[in-house]
């Protein structure tokens, strides 16, 4: 049978499934002093993370709403629950966790990812993270993964999240920061020591699987000196008519001469609100990279930031969002040269169908003390109906004459002269347009980390051969 | 004097960039209204000095095929707001010509409705800042029918502590099917004191458009610089000449020779450009 050949929208039946919860675990909806309170008994906070969650919240409580960016009035706080009491401790052996979540996990290909080309894993179900493991080489070199929480706690690191927890993202920066700092829970910690490469990625997936929901995990990534890490993200969750909240928030400490690589695979169901906030600070000829996909949520706000702090840092963003129908979805990226002879390169893609929603929003920011920096940014959107909506907002905000910066970007749709090209050398139309969207992608999509998560080959999302309906 | 915002960026963004409005008192506007029939054809010169009423609208309404020139410059070393609010009727077409000498504190926000099949703005800007100047340009290219055109060209050049925001939008909206809108800047920063922000936005409502801007901004390349050295040319007269070549883009369409003089005259060129 010939089969047809259309520009699909986002397969999630993979991640669609889900497990019936028990709702005696859910803390009460809303934000409030209690519920804050039961947070920090539920995990032991030491005092001074107590307060700092009450300082959020007071935060909170006075900040305004954003006034731009995608609508988010569906999204009513009073009806999420912040925290989801764990039915297990945190796991090293998944033989030990509990099978339902195993299960999902089994699913999503993680465990098999870990075994076969993962330097160490974290996985998190709603608020807690349930395995956490590292294989013991890595560990051996000095690399530190672990949970959030267990740091915390743990004499040789207590200090170090105590002086950067929340330092590069404060609470006073936006609403869902200082929500971020009054609920947060579950996440990872990574330091890796001086001169230590990492040649095999790290990874953490996050995964939510109750309905009505928010996750709020932090991640914390130290790098010292001359190292190397490549740290993968991902996270999903099954659909439901609730409205869900995702308000993570990822720190990044790039040390001199470090390179760090920081790949998100972000595909949450279509009832989700992905207001995550992700900041890198990097000193003298550090990297950060990310690169990052976009295609789940029913809205997201999402602009990871990478303050270039150190004479010679460099930054590059690589990402791809895909708004298919319902969806939102409100990303780019944030980059401050603070320092001489800094470099960044930002390069993105963004396709809308089926009534899809993108924007592409970005800020490049040269201050005065910049002197040599360079600068460039591209972006490309990819219209491919007449009932969607794709936006572009780029600002260049640039305060010393002693630097370069270039800005390009292009709007439009499958050319014709395209298709007629390669129909006459023997594609069918379908083929035609499928072949230049699936290029189109490709210098972003073949940035992405395929290889080491089952799941990404089908949130790409240029799904191109199926039935035409 | 009532204090009013202006030159609101259509899709709002970051709000420590300090991009999505202008904020002036301002007292009541002098409104001037333009409008040519069909098939007309007439070229307007507008040019704002120091004793020019600093709060202007100006309506200009194109007919069918009708074509329109218009130039404003705007040499004050003052206060001023102007608003131009254009539409465009089938195969009407503008050419806007704006110079920019000094600024003082302007605001400048230019509307240009592409309402009819096969219209074209054609914009094309100059701008020379120095001194303490502020200039605040918010242009908006709305294309509402089919096979409309626009194509925006700014230049700039920045010297002492001089501030400038410009903002250009192309806002295809739907039903400007086969519409295309281009837009560039290049903004050439001669002080360590300067602070220049580029806004450049495209909304894109419709299928069948084609949108594309580009932005440069920065200092002259040092290979440049080498290469015009190694020619004998002093670093000096290096920037002025590259300085008056940007702002020539917009001056060289002025047409007009005594207001071209005018211009040459308030930027210390003399009465020529040679």
């Amino acid at each position: 049978m010939k089969e047809k050949t259309k520009v699909g929208d986002i397969d999630r039946s993979l991640y669609d499934f889900r497990y019936e919860e028990d709702e005696r675990d859910f803390f009460d909806s809303g934000i409030t002093p209690g519920i804050i309170g039961e947070i920090s008994d539920e995990k032991n906070d030491p005092d001074w993370m107590r307060e700092f969650r009450l300082r959020s919240l007071e935060i909170y409580n006075r900040t305004p709403m954003v006034k731009w960016g995608a609508s988010i009035e569906g999204l009513d706080i009073d009806n999420i629950v912040t925290y989801i009491r764990p039915k297990t401790r945190m796991n090293t052996d998944w033989d030990n966790v509990p099978e339902n979540i195993k299960e999902t996990f089994e699913r999503l290909g993680i465990p098999k990812a870990e075994r076969e080309s993962l330097a160490g894993v974290g996985a998190q179900y709603d608020s807690e993270l349930v395995y956490h493991n590292v294989r013991k080489e890595v560990a051996q070199s000095g690399v530190v993964y672990t949970d959030l929480e267990s740091a915390m706690h743990d004499p040789r690191y207590a200090g170090i999240i105590r002086s950067h927890f929340m330092k590069l993202v404060p609470p006073t920066d936006h609403k869902f920061a200082a929500l971020h700092g009054a609920v947060w829970s579950g996440g990872s910690f990574v330091y890796v020591p001086k001169n230590v490469h990492l040649d095999i990625p790290l990874q953490s997936y996050f995964r939510l699987n109750a309905k009505g929901a928010g996750q709020f995990e932090h991640t914390l990534i130290i790098l010292e000196e001359n190292s190397y890490l490549h740290f993968i993200e991902g996270c999903s969750a099954p659909k439901y008519y609730e409205a869900g909240l995702h308000a993570g928030c990822v720190e990044l400490f790039v040390g001199e001469g470090a390179s760090l690589r920081y790949s998100t695979i972000e595909n949450w169901s279509k009832n989700m609100y992905n207001l995550n906030t992700k900041r890198a600070l990097v000193q003298k000829n550090g990297r950060i990279e990310w690169v990052s996909g976009s295609f789940g949520s029913h809205v997201s706000y999402l602009y990871p930031m990478s303050i270039l702090n150190g004479e010679g840092a460099s930054a590059e963003f690589t990402g791809i969002t895909f708004a298919g129908e319902g969806q939102d979805l409100d990303t780019g990226a944030k980059i401050v040269h603070n320092a001489p002879n800094t470099s960044s390169y930002m390069n993105t893609k963004s396709i809308s169908k089926s009534g899809g929603r993108s924007t592409f929003r970005s800020a490049v920011v040269v201050s005065e003390n910049a002197a040599g920096a360079k600068s460039s940014v591209n972006c490309e959107s990819l219209m491919l109906d007449n009932i969607s909506r794709s936006d572009t907002v780029p600002v260049i905000d640039v305060k010393t004459d002693n630097c370069d910066v270039g800005h390009e970007a292009k709007i439009g749709r499958i050319s014709d002269e395209a298709v007629f090209y390669l129909t006459s050398r023997g594609l069918s139309e379908e083929d035609a347009r499928a072949m230049i969207v699936r290029g189109f992608a490709d210098n972003v999509s073949k940035e992405l980390p395929l290889e080491y998560a089952v799941e990404m080959n089908n949130l790409i999302g240029l799904e191109m051969h199926g039935s035409v309906g | 004097m009532a204090t009013e915002r202006l030159n609101i960026l259509p899709v709002p963004t970051f709000a420590s960039l300090g991009v999505n409005w202008a904020e002036r008192s301002v007292e009541m506007y002098e409104t001037e209204t333009i409008a040519l029939n069909a098939g007309d054809e007439q070229t307007v010169i507008r040019y704002a000095d120091a004793d020019t009423y600093p709060f202007r609208n100006l309506y200009i309404s194109l007919g069918a095929g009708a074509k329109m020139k218009l130039v404003q410059v705007f040499d004050r070393a003052a206060r001023c707001v102007s608003r131009l609010n254009v539409s465009l009727d089938e195969s009407a077409e503008l050419e806007l010509v704006q110079v920019y000498i000094g600024g003082g504190d302007t605001v400048s926000e230019i509307v240009a409705r592409l309402d009819g099949a096969g219209s074209r703005f054609k914009a094309v800007i100059g701008c020379a800042l120095d001194g303490d100047d502020s200039l605040d340009i918010d242009l908006i290219a709305e294309h509402r029918g089919r096979k409309s055109l626009s194509e925006i060209n700014a230049a700039s050049v920045l010297s002492g502590s001089s501030n400038k925001i410009f903002k250009g939008t192309i806002d295809f909206k739907n039903g400007s099917s086969g519409a295309k809108g281009s837009e560039h800047e290049n903004a050439l920063l001669l002080g360590n004191r300067v602070r220049n922000r580029t806004v450049p936005v495209i909304l894109c409502d419709e299928e069948n458009v084609e949108g594309n801007h580009g932005a440069t901004i920065g200092r002259l390349d040092e290979k440049h610089i080498f290469y015009m050295r190694s020619r004998g040319m002093s670093e000096d007269k290096i920037y002025e000449l590259m300085a008056r070549s940007k702002l020539m883009q917009a001056i060289g369409r002025v047409g007009d020779r005594e207001v071209k003089a005018r211009i040459y005259n308030s930027l210390g060129w003399g009465d020529t450009d040679e």
